[in-house]
């Protein structure tokens, strides 16, 4: 590695959010990672971002299930068996769509 | 017509799960799929609903899933499908936060106005432990809907780009831009949430 294939501040933080969800190709990840090495206040940004993140996926994943959850899709696999020779689904339902 | 849910690649359906295995995916999918879906609708009774109803639209279309695919990614598009088809035309709050200028390190910046930590192991944990998960939950309720459903499937489940890209149909690349820009909204409504409640003091930035 030499100062010419070395990444600048600029070019780590255009791959901050890739970087973070290990997006990026191996030697990509490597080059963020020798900046951040070098460079306190990047180091600084980045750790800071991935905090942010942890920390939503941890609020945002607290979630208390309903305790008949487990038996409620039992009766609905149940009812559905039940109905299997004349079930008719709702055309299109089941395929997902870009919102946009 | 009737038309049966696919395999998220696209594929064609070769080989079906057996009845037993296709229930036991199921279940296993069940409780993550309420946590979602708890997260889109923000009420617990029309996530259980959306659940069940996501169940028996796979139940009735199972042949759709082609086995050795992602079944996870395969029941949370229904999942996404059925709170589309049943919430898109329920009238959304506007959001009061404007995400037309929502730039990169928004709550780094913040932070370093009002004095919160910017370095150590978790530097963002006194934030959260203020906003709690609600709040959080409020912050991301606030995002424009094709950005909210990306950041949601992103935060509750450990799904990679291709994978949320699988669950909503659209291209990986979508899926990054949305995301990452989606982040940056974030993180200002989180901001907005955290002065609103009065966790945090007002800046002078937006």
């Amino acid at each position: 590695m030499n100062a010419l294939n070395r990444f600048t501040c600029e070019e780590a933080f255009r791959r901050l959010d890739d970087f973070l969800d290990r997006e990026l190709s191996p030697e990509e990840m490597e080059l963020v990672q020798q900046h951040l090495a070098i460079c306190e206040s990047c180091a600084r940004e980045f750790s800071f971002e991935a905090s942010i993140l942890a920390n939503v996926r941890d609020k945002l994943r607290q979630v208390e299930l309903p305790p008949a959850l487990a038996s409620l899709v039992r009766q609905v696999v149940a009812r559905a068996e039940g109905n299997a020779g004349d079930a008719e689904v709702n055309g299109g339902r089941g395929t997902a769509r870009d919102p946009s | 017509m009737t038309t049966m849910p696919t395999a998220p690649d696209g594929s064609t359906n070769t080989q079906a799960l057996p009845p037993h295995d296709f229930e036991r995916a199921l279940a296993e999918v069940v409780a993550p799929a309420y946590g979602y879906a708890l997260r889109l609708t923000r009420n617990r009774a029309d996530a259980e609903d959306l659940v069940q109803e996501a169940a028996l639209l796979a139940c009735r279309g199972r042949d759709g899933f082609q086995a050795g695919t992602n079944f996870k990614a395969w029941f949370f598009r229904i999942v996404t499908t059925a709170f589309w088809g049943k919430h898109r035309r329920d009238s959304r709050r506007p959001s009061t936060v404007d995400f037309e200028d929502a730039p990169e390190l928004q709550l780094y910046q913040r932070s370093a106005e009002v004095g919160l930590p910017l370095t150590g192991e978790n530097p963002t944990a006194v934030l959260f432990e203020r906003l709690g998960t609600e709040r959080v939950a409020e912050a991301l309720a606030a995002l424009p809907e094709e950005f909210g459903v990306v950041c949601t499937l992103y935060f509750m489940e450990d799904f990679a780009y291709h994978e949320i890209a699988d669950v909503l149909g659209v291209p990986v690349g979508t899926v990054r831009s949305r995301l990452h820009r989606g982040r940056r909204m974030l993180q200002k409504a989180l901001w907005q949430v955290a002065v609103d409640a009065g966790v945090v003091g007002a800046t002078t930035g937006s």
